[in-house]
Order: structure tokens, then C-alpha cells, then sequence
């Protein structure tokens, strides 16, 4: 009994700590964070100037503008997520750890959403504003892409885990994860763009979140099978 | 009980046992290849809406039926590579996917020359077969993708039997994503999709022995790959070894 109670805590302590740990090391190297951030705003600065600047058009567009964004902003913040631990090593004393690695990759995901998905959920109002989207679909853009952003994460670290070996890793990584992102897009820019015809999103919602307990589930579990297959 | 199961890991069984069936399934999609294009292409009567252009979905329909049965095939040579570690699961999933993303690019093509005559547009986003079509073919370009970019051999066959599970979950979800996503965007639908015309059984028979002639041709190609594959990776073996200093 005493065993395994004993057991229970420090996984809890393992994750708490990947967390502690990834989260510290992301405040130290702020240009991770930052520039996926600053691509995120300059692309949707870009759509205006390459489409229209009446705000008719860009009420139409901006959801999608916005979405289309984050995901590309995530492709870029991704590609820090296992990287750095493998070129260290810590990533190999994290799989010879003897607690669940389901936790341990759950904890590295979430700190890596809290640091690049979360920053750029505050700020989406703020760029919705300036791509005329009306007021009241900002909280649903804002739940959306609460919901998103980290089903996003999960899927995303999947691909990472199995292309973590590769050198020169280029834009593999977009090309394994951006086909996977449709499903969440889609429900995503649906949510809004019902609130702006005045139906309910919350359909759209519920199903995002559905989306995000499925993959909190079952993500972990291949990132984790991809590390191990990465990691000799 | 399990003696044929170990037996279909041996890559050398396989290339004894497909080199009998070869000649049998070639001689078979050749004739079914034949009398389908034959008859489909050029003695079909006209539909009474589609004219001749009918014609042209009897190879569609057979080809885009075909591409369907990729992801689970991948599904289950991933499981079987990732579970009982065969290195013969992997060879067929390595061809599977290329073979996979031609059929799928083969499904979009034959579908947009029957729509430019159709529909009167080339490509038709309020299509959602169309569109998830489009991305599988991206979900397997993606595995491709991956095994290129991956050198050691056991690596990749591994990752990309995990890649080649999740894409099979996901071109599900993403298939009835897009379904959605097309019911609320219904703005200008060009055509009804209605293939259910008063034609006679000819048009079904067609298609039959076409789908049948396309399974068969999948068949053959994926064997002739997988073969070429085994020779390849077993070089060093004394089977691969004999069987070059005999002919």
C-alpha cells in the first residue's frame, strides 16, 4: 500500500516538475516565445493590406485570417517543443524515467500551450477588433480558440516526436500537421461564423471540446510511442 | 494455428508465394482490365442525362473506390509493423502509400475531367468528397514525406507505421468534418449529385468489372513493389543471393 501510494505521488511530482522545468526554460529563452507570437501578428497584418482594408471584407474573412494564423504560428513555435531536450539529452533520461511517459509528454505539452497557444488566445481579440469581426463573436473566437490551439498542441507533438531526429527537419513538420488541422479549422471558423449570423455556436463548441478530450487522451499516448520509436 | 501467420513475415515465403500467384492475377486483371475499358469506354450506351460523358465515371468510380482502401491497409501493416515487428508489413506499407497518394491524384483527376464536362468547373469546393479526397492525399504525401526524410530504415518503417494510424483516424474525422463543414456552406450546389438515372444494369455491370479490374491492377502492383522491395532490402541474404546467380 505504502509502495504504492508512494508511487502516485511522484508521478504527480514528475509531472508538476516537467512542467516547473519547461516552463522555467521557456522564460529563459523568451525568442521562443516571442517570435512564433510576432509571426503570428504580422500575418494577420498582412491580410488586410493583400485583400482589402473595407471592413466588409474583412468581417467575412477574419475568423478564418485569424485561424489560418494560429495554425501557422504553431507549426513555427512546434519545432522547439522536444528539440533542444534531444540535442541535450534530457530527452532520454525523460523516456528512461521510470513514471508514465504518457504524463510526462502530457506535461511538456501543456507547458508548451500555455507559453505559445495561450498568448496568442489573449491577443486574438485584439487583432479581431482590427480585422472589424463584430463584437459579439469575439468571446466565441476567444473559446474557440481555447478549445483549438491545444488539440493543436497535441497533434502537433506527435509529429515532432517523429521528426525529432531529423537534422535538417525543414517544413516536414507543416506538411505532416497542417492536413490534421482541418477538422479543428473547421469547427473553429464554423463557431464564429454562426455567431455572426446569429445562430448558436455552442454546437461547434461542444464538438472542439469532444475533440480536445480525445486527443488529451490519446495524444500523449503517441506522442510518447513516437518518442521512444525517435530515441534509440 | 499461428505456423502461417510467422510464416507471412518470412520475406523470402512471400516472394516464393506471390511469384505463384503472379502470372494468375496478372492474366485476370488483364482480361477484366480489358473487357471493362473496352465496353466501359467504348460500347456503353449513353446516359440519358450524362451523354457519354458516363463514361468516364466508370473508371472514377472504380479508381476512387480503390483509394478508399488505403489508409485501412496502411492501418493494419502500421499495427502489424509497429505490434509483431514484420519487416514484410513495412515493405508493403512503404508502397502502399505511394501506390495510395497515385490512386488518390488518379480519383481527383478522372473526377475533375467528368466535372469540367459535368459541373462545368474543374474543381468544386461545395464537393466534400472532392475535398477530403484532397487531403488524404496531402495525409499521405505526409507519410511519403516522412519516410524519405527518415535514413535508418527501422526508424522509419516505425514511424511511419504510427504516422499511417493516426492519419487513418484522422482522414475518418476529417471526412465528416468536411461533410459538415459543405452542409452549412451550401450556397451554389452546380449539379445534384444524383447518379441514380433510369440507366440499364450495362452501367453497373461496367463498373463492377471495373472495380474489380482496379483492385486487381492494386494487386499486382503492390506485389510487383513489395517484391522489388524485399530483393532490395535482403540483398545480403543467400535466398536473394542464389536466386540472381541462377537466372
Amino acid at each position: 500500500m505504502e509502495a504504492m501510494s508512494e508511487k502516485q505521488t511522484t508521478t504527480s511530482a514528475a509531472f508538476l516538475a516537467t512542467l516547473k522545468r519547461d516552463l522555467l526554460i521557456a522564460f529563459k529563452k523568451k525568442n521562443d516565445i516571442v517570435n512564433p507570437f510576432m509571426f503570428f501578428i504580422i500575418v494577420v497584418s498582412l491580410f488586410p493590406i493583400g485583400i482589402s482594408p473595407e471592413s466588409d471584407r474583412l468581417t467575412e474573412i477574419a475568423a478564418g485570417v485569424i485561424w489560418i494564423s494560429v495554425l501557422l504560428a504553431s507549426m513555427l513555435s512546434m519545432d522547439n517543443l522536444y528539440r533542444a531536450d534531444f540535442e541535450d539529452g534530457s530527452l532520454e533520461q525523460l523516456l528512461l524515467s521510470p513514471h508514465p511517459l504518457f504524463f510526462l509528454v502530457l506535461a511538456k505539452n501543456i507547458s508548451h500551450w500555455l507559453v505559445s497557444g495561450l498568448p496568442v488566445v489573449l491577443v486574438s481579440p485584439l487583432l479581431a477588433y482590427m480585422l472589424a469581426l463584430p463584437e459579439e463573436a469575439y468571446l466565441i473566437l476567444v473559446l474557440s480558440l481555447l478549445l483549438g490551439t491545444p488539440i493543436m498542441s497535441l497533434i502537433g507533438s506527435i509529429a515532432v516526436a517523429l521528426t525529432v531526429g531529423l537534422g535538417s527537419r525543414g517544413l516536414i513538420l507543416a506538411v505532416i500537421t497542417l492536413p490534421m488541422s482541418v477538422p479543428v479549422l473547421i469547427f473553429g471558423t464554423l463557431a464564429v461564423q454562426s455567431t455572426l449570423n446569429s445562430q448558436s455556436p455552442l454546437g461547434y463548441l461542444s464538438l472542439m471540446l469532444v475533440m480536445l478530450s480525445v486527443s488529451v487522451s490519446l495524444a500523449p499516448l503517441a506522442s510518447a510511442a513516437a518518442l521512444k520509436i525517435s530515441v534509440n | 494455428m499461428w505456423l502461417w501467420f510467422s510464416k507471412l513475415g518470412s520475406p523470402k515465403w512471400f516472394y516464393e508465394l506471390s511469384g505463384k500467384w503472379l502470372p494468375w492475377l496478372i492474366a485476370a486483371m488483364v482480361v477484366f482490365m480489358t473487357v471493362g475499358l473496352v465496353w466501359g469506354l467504348l460500347f456503353l450506351p449513353p446516359d440519358y442525362q450524362q451523354g457519354f460523358t458516363s463514361r468516364i465515371l466508370i473508371v472514377h468510380v472504380a479508381v476512387a473506390g480503390t483509394s478508399l482502401a488505403f489508409f485501412p491497409l496502411l492501418l493494419v501493416s502500421g499495427t502489424i509493423t509497429l505490434v509483431w515487428r514484420m519487416k514484410l508489413a513495412d515493405m508493403v506499407a512503404k508502397n502502399a502509400a505511394i501506390l495510395g497518394a497515385w490512386f488518390s491524384f488518379i480519383t481527383l483527376a478522372t473526377g475533375s475531367l467528368w466535372g469540367s464536362v459535368m459541373w462545368g468547373t474543374w474543381w468544386e469546393w461545395t464537393d466534400s468528397r472532392l475535398v477530403s479526397m484532397l487531403f488524404q492525399l496531402f495525409l499521405l504525401l505526409g507519410v511519403i514525406s516522412l519516410r524519405s526524410a527518415l535514413e535508418d530504415s527501422e526508424t522509419a518503417a516505425k514511424a511511419c507505421a504510427l504516422l499511417s494510424i493516426v492519419g487513418c483516424i484522422n482522414v475518418v474525422i476529417i471526412k465528416y468534418s468536411v461533410e459538415w463543414w459543405n452542409t452549412l456552406h451550401q450556397v451554389s450546389s452546380p449539379v445534384s449529385m444524383d447518379t441514380q438515372s433510369p440507366n440499364g444494369p450495362e452501367f453497373w455491370i461496367a463498373t463492377l468489372i471495373m472495380i474489380v479490374a482496379v483492385y486487381l491492377f492494386l494487386s499486382v502492383s503492390l506485389i510487383l513493389s513489395t517484391r522489388n522491395e524485399i530483393l532490395e532490402r535482403e540483398r545480403k541474404s543467400q535466398w536473394v543471393q542464389d536466386l540472381v546467380s541462377k537466372s
